[in-house]
């Protein structure tokens, strides 16, 4: 009985979509952004706070980095680093065009590193004292001093490279009507907030060695919509209204399998959840009581209950797949209520009735932020409660995604619960280093001896090797210092309905990039 | 009649400066300051003076208003200070879908609503004005979200009939649009029954009635035609009141429109889409008041006379 | 007014049917409200996270939601948070609301002019608008939520208790009074207000629903109460994103607003009846 109704049901939901202008037509397909990608105002990499996947299928990079770490050729053929690591040569591939038929040579990467200088991330580019055209397709960077580091910043989706012409004609309304890049797919529209729609660059043909499919993409038109709720969002995949989802929160992980349709690719995690500790705040100035905060998360708990054990627990502040995470296991932070609870009586915090603790009449009530992702209310939610087992009182307050930024500016923060994207070790520098102090570090964390460290590692660095060996003395020393709890480090997923879309089984990429879409088609 | 619509227009002028300058000195209360968004982390004072001074925000208040007013007048809604886009822009997006799916909540509300009404009148104290009236009562008390987010349940997760969010072709129209619908009708039906049950009672139509008139004729023809004036009048003064549903609704179905930038300006702090949103929907009511006060002069005379 | 007096149209709205039914749930829920500590069965903050989304069973009469927590103790702890938030903010309205209406009905001329137009234009504004822009200046959660509710409603008791002083004011026995030599003071406390107060009274009873409505919108926003408190419309933020999972998480608070406004508005209607003021009430 109840499976014919479903079935007639079933038949009318058809002939609906039917009617719908949805684009189900062959090699056009609807992706949806991950809820941390949307909000982005313009297209223009020289202005990007933050970037989207959009911006790696309109725009190429010099180098591409595949989900290993590993650095791979793509707008540069080849590369060679002088042997003091004071300079650089690449190759640029022959051929290539932007959008609107210019030509791509080394005078555009100089024009274009100009440009650099006075971006947002400019701070990628303070190791390079200059850049210098050789020939039509050879590119010198002549460094102040070696940096490591630079092909992960040249591959980094702030360093997508676009027309430099079109950019200083259009000053600020480039990337808004307009974008020219070399990258696989146009900018046909871009409605803020709502979608961005790309078609095909039919004269692709210098994908990276990284993709299969080295012609133009397959897709024909790729329409990327922004849904900022969760549920939504997977609401939206499961009824077939869009193609794909490029991030799956993990709360929809378990519904996957239930759904014969839908399927994953998965895409190693850059992403970690962590709690920074406000060090200059009361009664966080205490070091003990940092320590206690910290070791109250109960990080398998969460694992298990909040993320249905996908992904891996946090213990120190960098993805595990980076070499610089493996600091010695004494100093990883974990799980620890009875320490915790000595180091608070330790401290002069007594515990009273009510199970909250005091000290000289006042209570241990501290201010918890967060923001409004469902994810992280989520989160926070639980960890405010495995804080008030050791006897905190931490109060939530909560803040729009896109403002909370300018409240952490004024500093009022004692505890949050956070997270960031990036899968190098210059994230401990960027949250940490005393020059940060209010923005991006909320920690407030500014230790003289952190700081010798830190110029070590960002400055002080010849080789790979003697970078990693720098940045794990600065990522141990400021973890021994608790200015922040680690909590969880998720795997990224993206989501796709197999009933039409072919992916590959293995994503080159350390998220969906354009090189990534490059091997993507609709099944026909 | 036409001084009356003349003096009635004029007399808008106050109160649409009165209106915009409430909005306008509303926003400079919240807390939280936009040139944070827009300045790199460690900015010298200068570069801040610099972008102060680009939007304006260095001179003193009223002089801020006069020249955010001059502009609106002249239809240029300002610049988001989060996307740096011009607002008529944005504005020009979004108020069309709220349009639409306001317009179309507010036909559904009144049709439905009059004839729910007239049932119910017809049917007096009786079973299905009962039926109705507790309808009406669910109608109007059920808050707005709960019943998209039911909606939703039920007719996309479940039956998978309507798509779950966004704008996009008619069918994403629907859910949206009984959401908003529902209170609407509640009201329209209840108004619609008291003014029916009002007229069936007044002399003409006793008059009629003693004639030998066919009762549905008297019905339909007369004594409905009456009723539509309160029912009209309501549905006019109640527009802002439906497009301030149509925010909650907007937001629960993740659909383009006022409400949604709105909501979105407002924890941005974005002053000047802020400011635009709510001139938009002050707008909105104050020509919806407008027309109910047409309506109700064209229908009675002694208001025409009082202004005059 | 005597106290048995006043309470005389209560009593006889509760004999009608719906009243009776009304009434006695609106007793229950507020009993419930009050009680909230000795009748819930667990803490409403108590986690339990391996225990979380499990539907109704004899351990949780509702089941739990995402946290493991008992949904029946938050939608009772729920009540006391929704119920007190709307009651406390609409009493301020309702008594704010008398006192600019009330003098500017009394006072009247340039005073009375311009309470009419600020009162007429905020009136004719959602009041979810005029709640959004005040929890945005004010900051989210109860306090927050409290103002929103006051100011979003005073321009509607504002109005009411002004036409009803204006309607009162000319009426016979004032003008008896007047001529008799009574003080402006005098009449207006001891005429004019008892006389303005059961109608305002009962619109502040039916806009408490309308309360309990906001309360919950700006709770589903998650600009109420903020967590772990539950209030039913915050618990319904937390549920929107877990609509397919366990949807009883935000069916069943919906249902708690959804009865007791209803319940609010039938005894609400009971009550006009009994004091006989729906003439009155309509003018306004």
């Amino acid at each position: 009985m109840f499976h014919t109704v479903r079935r007639h049901l079933i038949a009318g939901s058809t002939c609906i979509a039917a009617l719908m202008p949805l684009s189900l037509w062959a090699q056009e397909a609807v992706f949806v952004f991950g809820s941390s990608e949307v909000g982005i105002p313009n297209y223009n990499p020289l202005t990007a706070v933050n970037t989207n996947a959009a911006f790696t299928m309109i725009y190429d990079t010099l180098i591409e980095q595949d989900g290993d770490l590993s650095f791979h050729p793509h707008l540069a053929e080849s590369w060679e680093e002088a042997a003091d690591g004071k300079s650089w040569v690449f190759h640029l591939k022959p051929g290539v065009k932007f959008h609107n038929g210019d030509p791509l040579t080394a005078d555009t990467i100089v024009q274009w590193i100009g440009m650099f200088r006075s971006s947002e991330n400019s701070y990628m580019i303070d190791n390079v004292e200059k850049v210098e055209a050789i020939d039509d397709l050879t590119a010198k960077f002549v460094m102040k001093n070696p940096d490591p580091n630079l092909l992960y910043n040249l591959s980094s989706s702030f360093m997508a490279i676009p027309n430099p012409r079109v950019v200083t004609e259009l000053g600020e309304d480039y990337g808004i009507t307009e974008a020219v890049g070399t990258g696989p797919f146009k900018l046909e529209s871009f409605t803020l907030g709502q979608e961005t729609v790309l078609v095909r660059n039919d004269d692709y043909a210098w994908a990276s060695p990284l993709a299969e499919n080295q012609g133009p993409p397959h897709l024909a038109k790729l329409t990327f919509r922004e849904i900022p709720e969760d549920s939504t969002a997977f609401l939206e995949l499961k009824s077939g209204g869009v193609d794909a989802l490029l991030s799956l929160p993990t709360d929809y992980l378990g519904e996957i399998a239930a759904e014969p349709s839908l399927a994953l690719a998965k895409i190693p995690g850059q992403e970690v959840y962590y709690m920074p500790i406000n060090v200059t705040k009361e009664p966080f100035t205490d070091i003990k009581v940092r320590q206690a905060a910290a070791l109250a998360i109960n990080q398998d708990e969460i694992l298990k209950n909040v993320f249905s054990s996908y992904g891996q627990v946090a213990h120190n502040f960098l993805i595990s797949a980076l070499p610089e995470s493996k600091i010695d296991p004494a100093l990883d932070i974990s799980f620890d209520p009875d320490k915790a609870n000595a180091l608070l009586d330790e401290a002069g915090w007594v515990k009273g009735a009510d199970g909250i603790r005091e000290k000289d009449g006042k209570k241990l009530t501290v201010a918890l932020w967060t923001q409004s992702d469902s994810v992280f209310r989520r989160l926070t939610e639980v960890v405010q409660a495995e804080l008030k087992t050791v006897g905190f009182d931490p109060q939530i307050q909560t803040f729009d995604s896109s403002v909370i930024r300018d409240e952490y500016k004024k500093g009022e923060q004692q505890l949050a619960v956070r997270s960031y994207f990036w899968n190098n070790a210059d994230i401990v520098d960027w949250f940490f280093g005393g020059d940060r102090v209010g923005y991006p570090n909320i920690s407030m964390f500014n230790d003289p001896k952190a700081e010798e460290l830190r110029a070590k590692a960002m400055t002080g660095s010849a080789t790979q090797e003697e970078r990693v060996a720098n940045f794990l003395a600065y990522h141990a020393y400021v973890t021994s210092q608790f200015p922040y709890a680690p909590i969880y480090q998720p795997e990224q997923n993206m989501a796709f309905n197999k009933d039409r879309l072919v992916v590959p089984e293995v994503i080159h990429g350390n998220s969906v990039t354009g090189t990534v879409v490059q091997d993507i088609s609709v099944k026909e | 009649m036409l001084s009356y619509l003349i003096k009635r227009i004029l007399l808008l002028a106050p109160v649409f400066l009165a209106v915009s300058a409430v909005i306008f000195l509303i926003l400079h209360l919240i807390p939280g300051d936009p040139v944070d968004n827009l300045l790199k982390v460690g900015s010298s004072a200068s570069k801040r003076a610099e972008i102060e001074a680009r939007y304006g925000l260095d001179r003193p208040l009223i002089v801020q208003y006069g020249m955010w007013l001059g502009n609106v007048l002249q239809g240029d809604l300002g610049t988001s200070i989060v996307t740096r886009r011009p607002v008529s822009q944005l504005i020009g997006q979004t108020l069309p879908h709220s349009l639409q799916l306001g317009g179309l909540a507010l036909l559904l509300s009144s049709v439905v609503g009059i004839l729910l009404g007239v049932v119910a009148a017809r049917a007096r104290d009786r079973w299905p004005d009962r039926l109705v009236m507790g309808g009406v009562l669910l109608g109007s008390t059920l808050p707005s979200f709960w019943i998209g987010l039911i909606l939703i349940l039920v007719f996309s997760v479940q039956l998978g009939w309507f798509p779950v969010s966004g704008a996009r072709g008619w069918s994403s129209l629907v859910l949206p649009v009984i959401t908003i619908g529902l209170g609407g009708i509640a009201l329209v039906a209840r108004v619609t029954r008291v003014a029916m049950i009002d007229t069936a009672g007044r002399d003409f139509v006793l008059l009629l009635h003693a004639k030998g008139l066919p009762p549905s004729r008297i019905l339909w023809r007369h004594v409905l035609r009456h009723a539509m004036i309160p029912v009209v009048t309501i549905l006019a003064l109640r527009i802002g009141w439906i497009l301030g549903g149509a925010v909650t609704v907007e937001y629960v179905f993740a659909r383009p429109g006022i409400g949604t930038t709105l909501i979105k300006a407002l924890n941005q702090h974005d002053y000047p889409v802020v400011q635009a949103c709510l001139l938009m929907l002050a707008i909105a009511v104050m020509l919806g008041t407008l027309l109910g006060d047409i309506i109700q002069a064209l229908m009675d005379p002694r208001v025409r006379e009082a202004i005059a | 007014m005597s106290l048995p007096r006043a309470l005389s149209p209560v009593v006889r709205a509760a004999k009608t049917p719906m009243g009776a039914i009304a009434g006695l749930w609106l007793v229950l829920i507020i009993a419930v409200a009050i009680l909230a500590p000795l009748i819930a069965p667990y803490a409403y903050d108590a986690q339990n996270l391996p225990a979380s989304f499990q539907p109704p069973s004899s351990a949780h009469l509702l089941g739990t939601d995402e946290f493991g927590r008992d949904l029946l103790t938050r939608i009772i702890y729920g009540a006391r948070t929704s119920l007190s938030v709307s009651v406390i903010s609409i009493a301020i309205s309702v008594f704010a609301g008398m006192v600019l209406g009330a003098a500017a009905g009394y006072v009247g001329g340039a005073f009375d002019r311009a309470v009419t137009i600020v009162v007429d234009l905020s009136w004719s504004f959602p009041e979810i608008l005029v709640a959004l822009i005040l929890v945005a200046i004010i900051g989210p959660g109860v306090t927050g939520t409290m103002a929103a509710i006051c100011v979003a409603y005073l321009a509607q008791f504002t109005r009411l208790t002004r036409s009803q002083i204006l309607a009162i004011r000319s009426e016979t026995y004032i003008e008896a009074a007047r001529s008799l030599g009574a003080g402006g003071r005098f009449i207006l406390f001891r005429h004019l207000l008892p006389n303005a107060l059961a109608p305002v009274l009962v619109a502040g009873m039916l806009a408490t629903g309308d309360a309990i409505i906001l309360e919950a919108t700006l709770g589903f926003f998650g600009l109420g109460a903020q967590p772990p408190l539950p209030s039913w419309g915050s618990m319904m933020s937390s549920g929107s994103a877990l609509l397919f999972k366990a949807p009883w998480i935000i069916i069943l608070p919906g249902l708690a607003v959804a009865i007791t406004v209803v319940a609010i508005n039938l005894f609400g209607d009971a009550l006009i009846g009994a004091l006989d003021i729906k003439t009155r009430l309509r003018e306004a």
